[in-house]
């Protein structure tokens, strides 16, 4: 279910939403898009992996926090344990909205239907009693512009990967404490091989357009796979 | 009374016996079983008696941010703490009225200190930055938490902590029954409730025993009067004499009453003291009530006046309230404290230790700290007793005077024209210490070497705030270097303002999500 509304100052003078990041208002997921844009940034904490979506041909990154549907191993005794926290989540409840065909500026869209929307007078006003938007405001337009940016900018990014071959499919049994298995299935990840064979041409193709920086983040946050399945553990109460 | 049953000197002080019950009795005999837990290798015996048919007088509906260190330390939780009083935020006082009484007069004394930054630099910033600004509206961002009814923290928060610094407004006479209920049920005090009908004399200047009607008598090695104004041990027992203040502070009369406010009113988040004639109204927001009351000199008030300022005050600002039906009830107060309060084994605490005006809401905070210093000084046994006494004495007088003084200051810049103000100015009423210091403010911003106690009653920043506040003036002084003030300090308040719910949701959510309406099938 969703609702969504253009942002407006006069409609949503007083309206709340929740911002610390909680498992109850749409936190609570395994894995959230991630753009290259900030894979910098995340690659510190989180695996991201690719998925292919076979019907469509395109290819997504994913930040991945969790092992199975609903779980964002993330959240230690219901607080955000991270230093970074995915755009895609960030966000929420706000999107971009633009018209079909529509290339320029994206408007605030809200979906007035998530639980991050504050109908207890708690939560963080997105404007004051004047309509100027609240420093909160401010941020989320800074990050939806940015994810924005970085959406549209990732089909070159896939593209590229995509010409050189670089992905190549990825699995995993991740064995657990309790001698349980979790399959990981359908996932790709960059092939560390055929990027040491790319040939200077290759490389310097992928380095000025800008690609080399996020494929090689993508490349180190793998070494997040251990500290996850530790955080997995931890929950199911082994260590 | 048999030999075996005197305390020894070197024998240690393990049974406590605290007379009165009220706030301060409460107040201390749980401070002291907590720091003393029952079944601890400091386990004490603590005992509380109280009068069944002495009304206790709640006058106290104010505390400062001390309070949110010692509830915690008692071991009540604050959602517990805030629904069981009726108890909401408080960020400090807004003073009306006092400069010269015209429509925009009123400043804030926020409990929350000013941005960091050296007196002399934070003035120097105002003045160049800001000037046009109230002085705390200028230097803190909790201000304007305070301007719109909001409070100083969110849910998610961890208990106790805030955005902003705060104590609370509270009913005086249900924290005494959390209390109450708290100290026996969870932390083991004994609560007799009798009459103490005669002292019993020990050795020296002690306390053996106090005989009580129904339950004989009762021994102790250390004995804490909380018997109000009656000081039935401090006063009746060991007639320690009465320091009158009434020199410097002049209201001796408080015509006190409740107003059950509608149910989606705005809850203040400060205490508002307005000016009057000959005095000045205090108005403490509750979520069900407001209490509101004119304090006065009866040298320059007759009572019918009084109450025709009460009156008025609620038609102006509690336009709901049916003035008809309400009976304010009259309170004659001494302004002053004991000469001494701890002699031997008898310590005085709450009203039976004195009492001054609540315009800075001292009376809680004074309980507080007595049971401080206690308990951080607790004397390991009775030799030790008159060496306890002479410093308690000292500091406490110390803290007294400083409150006195700090009191004064309200008066003494305000340029309003009735005979009480201007005896409220006259210079044999301002105390020497603060005279020096009015004089050296005009040079110098207050700061903490005009307030050289450890552990001082007001920080530098409440007499900031209140001299500047009042109007008061320090020449610039050439070379100050002029940091920049402003922009930080909007920027916390544009989010502060944005993040934090009013006191009026924050209290509501507390009791639960759903409203009546909600919840019917």
């Amino acid at each position: 279910m969703s609702n969504h509304q253009i942002l407006d100052s006069n409609t949503h003078r007083d309206l709340r939403v929740h911002t610390q990041p909680d498992e109850q208002r749409g936190d609570g997921v395994m894995a959230c898009l991630a753009v290259p844009l900030e894979f910098r940034r995340l690659q510190n904490s989180f695996p991201i992996l690719f998925r292919r979506d076979l019907e469509r041909g395109t290819v997504a990154a994913l930040a991945l926090m969790g092992f199975e549907d609903g779980e964002n191993l993330f959240f230690e005794d219901g607080r955000w344990d991270a230093p970074a926290r995915p755009l895609a989540l960030a966000i929420q409840p706000f999107l971009v909205g633009r018209p079909a065909g529509d290339e320029g500026p994206g408007q605030v869209h809200i979906d007035m239907d998530h639980p991050r929307i504050s109908n207890s007078g708690e939560g963080t006003r997105l404007f004051d009693d004047a309509g100027t938007p609240s420093p909160h405001l401010e941020t989320v337009a800074e990050q939806l512009g940015e994810l924005d940016q970085g959406y549209r900018a990732s089909a070159d990014f896939f593209a590229a990967i995509e010409r050189y071959e670089l992905l190549e499919p990825f699995s995993l049994d991740v064995e657990l404490a309790d001698g349980s298995t979790q399959r990981m299935v359908g996932y790709q990840l960059i092939d560390e091989d055929k990027l040491r064979e790319l040939h200077a041409a290759a490389l310097g193709d992928l380095h000025s357009a800008g690609h080399l920086m996020p494929i090689f983040m993508a490349l180190a946050s793998l070494s997040n796979l251990p500290g996850l399945i530790a955080r997995k553990n931890r929950r199911m109460g082994h260590g | 009374m048999t030999r075996q049953q005197q305390p020894s000197q070197h024998a240690p002080l393990n049974r406590i016996i605290v007379v009165g019950g009220g706030t301060a009795g409460w107040l201390a005999a749980a401070m002291l079983a907590a720091r003393f837990p029952a079944g601890s290798a400091q386990a004490k015996s603590i005992t509380l008696i109280e009068s069944p048919d002495i009304a206790t007088i709640g006058v106290g509906e104010g505390t400062w941010p001390t309070m949110r260190a010692t509830l915690e330390s008692i071991g009540i939780g604050e959602a517990e703490f805030l629904a069981a009083c009726d108890a909401s935020f408080k960020q400090g006082s807004r003073f009306d009225g006092w400069r010269d009484g015209s429509e925009d007069d009123r400043y804030l004394h926020p409990f929350t200190p000013p941005a960091a930054l050296e007196p002399r630099a934070l003035l120097a910033a105002w003045q160049a930055d800001a000037a046009e600004q109230p002085f705390a509206e200028a230097v803190t961002a909790a201000a304007s938490l305070c301007a719109l009814d909001l409070a100083p923290r969110q849910r998610t928060m961890p208990e106790y902590a805030g955005a902003a610094n705060y104590g609370y407004h509270l009913d005086a006479a249900k924290l005494a029954a959390l209390l109450a209920r708290h100290a026996v049920e969870r932390l083991g005090v004994r609560h007799v409730q009798d009459h103490v009908e005669q002292v019993e004399q020990g050795e020296q200047d002690t306390i053996a025993a106090v005989r009580t009607r129904h339950h004989g008598s009762i021994a102790g090695d250390l004995f804490l009067d909380c018997t109000g104004h009656a000081g039935l041990l401090i006063g009746g027992h060991h007639h320690v004499g009465w320091v009158d203040r009434s020199d410097v502070l002049f209201n001796d009369r408080a015509l006190a009453v409740q107003v059950p406010t509608p149910a989606d009113a705005p809850i203040a988040s400060q205490t508002i003291g307005t000016a009057h004639e000959a005095g000045w109204l205090w108005d403490i927001g509750l979520p069900t009530r407001r209490g509101v009351g004119c304090v006065y000199s009866s040298r320059y008030l007759s009572d019918d006046r009084a109450e025709a300022i009460l009156r008025d005050y609620l038609a102006r600002t509690a336009p709901f309230a049916d003035l008809s039906t309400l009976a304010p009830r009259k309170l004659a107060f001494p302004t002053g404290h004991r000469e001494r309060f701890w002699v031997g084994n008898c310590l005085a605490i709450g009203l039976a230790a004195g009492f001054i005006e609540p315009l800075e809401a001292s009376a809680i905070v004074l309980i507080e700290l007595s049971l401080r210093a206690l308990c951080d000084n607790f004397p390991a046994h009775g030799d030790t007793l008159p060496i306890h006494a002479r410093r308690f004495n000292a500091l406490f007088r110390e803290r007294w005077d400083r409150i006195v003084e700090f009191l004064k200051l309200h008066y003494v810049l305000s340029e309003r024209t009735e005979s009480y103000w201007l005896a409220q100015r006259g210079q044999e009423s301002i105390p020497p210490r603060l005279a020096d210091l009015l004089i050296l403010w005009r040079d110098q911003p207050p700061s903490s070497y005009d307030l050289p106690l450890a552990d001082e009653m007001f920080p530098a920043a409440s007499y900031q705030y209140v001299y500047y506040g009042l109007g008061g003036r320090t020449a610039p002084s050439p070379g100050d270097r002029s940091a920049r003030l402003n922009p930080a300090i909007r920027q916390r308040a544009r989010a502060l303002t944005a993040a934090m719910p009013t006191n009026r949701s924050y209290l509501a959510a507390l009791r639960g999500p759903a409203s009546p309406s909600t919840e019917v099938a």
